[in-house]
């Protein structure tokens, strides 16, 4: 069979830099959701049914719900919620379709299972953990294909880069435990450092310093949302 | 098992799989129904349609044959134009096309290629004999279904490939790139793409892909110094040479052309016509697929080639000329009357389905507007099997092929075999709930 040889080109472009990167943030935040919701689901079903609420604060949300079914269910398989897993993967869907030539149709593949599992899963009788799992595997499945498949290292480092901002920005914001924030913000600054001078994605190192210091001292418990705020101004790009 | 001539074929019969696959590789088309957006999966049928080596032979023959003529009068066209001045073609038929581009007049694309890559239309006549439909040669799609339908019936059916001997349809990308790259000025070779939200976003980004080719948008070009570039993220810039666009003639350069367009390139005319970008195909292209110019083809094979037609037309009657005007109007409730100006399967009208009423109606407007109608008889062609709930049932199904044209002319040995959906419809066109299926050519 006649085959194409394909010189990757070095140089992407502004749009698809911002693809990658917000493919990056969607599938972590549709991730972490799942996996804090795991979390949580341990705690409401036996111990402190409204532990829920907690997690709503979180987010600065009111109880709409009234009980911790209609919550998980919303914030699994709700895609009109923005915080919910099903929101994120869509978004996450959407700019990944777009990147099908940068991150490869084998890529892409696990964000289309990932989306009917989900939606496959959501009337499934098994407990909600059990049913989450698969979906897990799958998005470690498009880690490590993403890692494997795209060769173009800019593009993994941007992707990396964008999974590693969300995990720190969503541990802080669910008050996840200190040495974990700590291990993530280190491995989020040894992307960052990766990203190329004169791009969207360089750091900005007045800023960067200024989250680590809080992050190293933890000044920023009971100040999640300062620490936030240096996160959306974490490029010299422009607030993201 | 299927009977062919002289051997038994080993069947795909795995279709739910092999959906399934089609599904989790996003294999999808979008429609728009009463404004919305939606993506649907092109259901494929694993009956694929089989064409014997001998026969792809006079095939491939006859495409490569038409594929050139039409490129040597598309450059006639807006240069010589000797095939009007010899009265092969009446001008009226060229200048009244909507696809006819005065801003093209004595533009010469790289290689002198017009048509890079043509989708020509045929079907199979109940006796055997193949007819051309309609030539495509603006931006026709289809060709990354069979292409992926391939590649996972392979994964999923492979003991039906070992004992077929099908010809490898995978070599589409190989032709596609090299058709990029001999036509290519310097610089990458990009797909231009309108969005993820255009019906033929899944082969934009697939094409792209599998050719290593940029997929791009609009706002991230621009023309400078007359020649096209890409930004970067990092504020440098990238040239393109070889522009794959899957935009129409009209919203390509809104200085050019409407320039309401907001998904085209201001002054890209300007590069195209310093030779600085290739662009695939090329502008003007739709005087040369109009349904009315058609009905030439085999006129202009004999002009520029000096062969006779290898593949036939289906019988054409032009309301234009008196004589075939009579015809169609004495015979219309048995002809297919299409409306040159559409495309899509839209503007195709069966006389027989038609009442007596509606009928006068349609002489009328004939009679008033006949350059904008051609009509054919209708081809009693060869329905294809497919499977429905499990049972085989006979379906309308037509072949689209596709010729690229480079360095030399080369037929795809495969192509879109498109099939209608409703036991009593001819029209096959997936945005009208048709499916499709692989073709196979044989290669013993």
């Amino acid at each position: 069979m006649d085959t194409v040889t394909i010189e990757r080109k070095s140089n992407i472009s502004t749009e698809h830099s911002s693809r990658i990167y917000w493919l990056g943030r969607y599938t972590e935040r549709a991730f972490t959701t799942l996996k804090s919701l795991e979390r949580l689901y341990d705690k409401v079903i036996d111990r402190d049914p409204e532990h829920y609420k907690k997690y709503l604060d979180c987010f600065g949300l009111n109880d709409i719900y009234g009980d911790y079914k209609k919550f998980f269910r919303s914030f699994i398989f709700d895609k009109d919620n923005c915080c919910s897993a099903a929101y994120s993967l869509e978004r996450a869907y959407d700019n990944g379709i777009v990147l099908r030539e940068e991150i490869s149709t084998d890529a892409l593949a696990y964000l289309q299972l990932a989306k009917d599992k989900l939606e496959s899963s959501e009337n499934t009788p098994q407990g909600l953990v059990v049913a989450m799992m698969p979906l897990e595997d799958i998005l470690y499945g498009f880690y490590g294909c993403f890692a494997d498949h795209v060769y173009n290292g800019e593009i993994r480092d941007i992707f990396f880069c964008a999974k590693s901002v969300e995990r720190v920005e969503l541990y802080i914001r669910l008050k996840y435990r200190s040495e974990k924030i700590l291990s993530e913000s280190e491995r989020m600054c040894e992307f960052l450092k990766r990203i190329p001078e004169n791009t969207p994605y360089r750091y900005n190192e007045k800023n960067l310093e200024g989250l680590m210091k809080m992050i190293y001292s933890k000044e920023y418990i009971g100040r999640e949302s300062e620490a936030i705020s240096l996160i959306a101004r974490l490029f010299d790009g422009g607030a993201i | 098992m299927i009977k062919m001539k002289n051997r038994q074929i080993l069947p795909v019969t795995n279709a739910d799989e092999i959906n399934q696959l089609l599904r989790r590789y996003g294999v999808k088309f979008g429609v728009y129904k009463n404004g919305q957006f939606k993506e649907q999966f092109f259901p494929f049928d694993p009956i694929p349609r089989i064409i014997e080596s001998e026969k792809f032979k006079v095939i491939e023959k006859g495409l490569v044959q038409r594929a050139d003529a039409l490129n040597k009068f598309l450059f006639d066209i807006y240069h010589g134009k000797n095939i009007i001045r010899d009265g092969i073609v009446p001008e009226d038929f060229v200048y009244i096309s909507s696809g006819y581009l005065p801003q093209c007049e004595g533009v010469t694309p790289p290689e002198n290629i017009y048509s890079h890559i043509s989708g020509i239309d045929l079907v199979e006549g109940g006796d055997g004999e193949w007819y051309i439909l309609e030539d495509n040669l603006r931006i026709p799609s289809g060709a990354s279904y069979p292409l992926i339908a391939r590649e996972l019936t392979r994964a999923a059916s492979p003991d039906v490939f070992s004992e077929n001997g099908v010809v490898d349809n995978r070599n589409y990308a190989k032709l596609l790139k090299d058709t990029m790259d001999f036509v290519n000025r310097g610089g990458i070779n990009a797909i231009l793409t309108p969005g993820r939200y255009n019906a033929a976003y899944f082969e934009h980004s697939y094409l792209a892909e599998l050719t290593g080719a940029a997929l791009v948008q609009n706002d991230e070009l621009y023309v400078e110094d007359n020649m096209l570039w890409q930004k970067t993220y990092s504020g440098g810039k990238t040239r393109i040479g070889a522009l794959y666009r899957r935009i129409s003639d009209e919203y390509l350069d809104p200085l050019t052309f409407n320039s309401q367009s907001l998904i085209g390139i201001p002054n890209l005319m300007e590069a195209y016509r310093s030779g600085n970008v290739a662009i695939i195909n090329s502008l003007g292209n739709g005087v040369a697929d109009d349904k009315g110019i058609y009905y030439f083809v085999p006129k202009m094979i004999e002009y520029y080639l000096g062969e006779k037609a290898i593949l036939k037309n289906a019988p054409t009657y032009l309301p234009f000329y008196e004589e075939d005007r009579d015809y169609v109007l004495k015979n219309i409730h048995k002809l297919v009357i299409k409306d040159v100006a559409e495309a899509g399967g839209y503007g195709v009208v069966f006389g027989s389905d038609l009442s007596e009423e509606k009928l006068a109606d349609f002489r009328k407007t004939i009679i008033n507007e006949p350059r904008r109608f051609i009509a054919q008889e209708v081809i009693d062609f060869k329905d294809l099997p497919i499977l429905e709930n499990g049972e085989q049932v006979m379906r309308k199904a037509d072949l689209r092929a596709f010729v690229l044209s480079g360095e030399t002319t080369r037929v795809w040995a495969s192509g879109l075999t498109r099939f209608s959906r409703n036991p009593d419809s001819f029209v096959v066109n997936s945005s009208q709930g048709g499916g499709f299926k692989d073709t196979w050519i044989l290669s013993r």
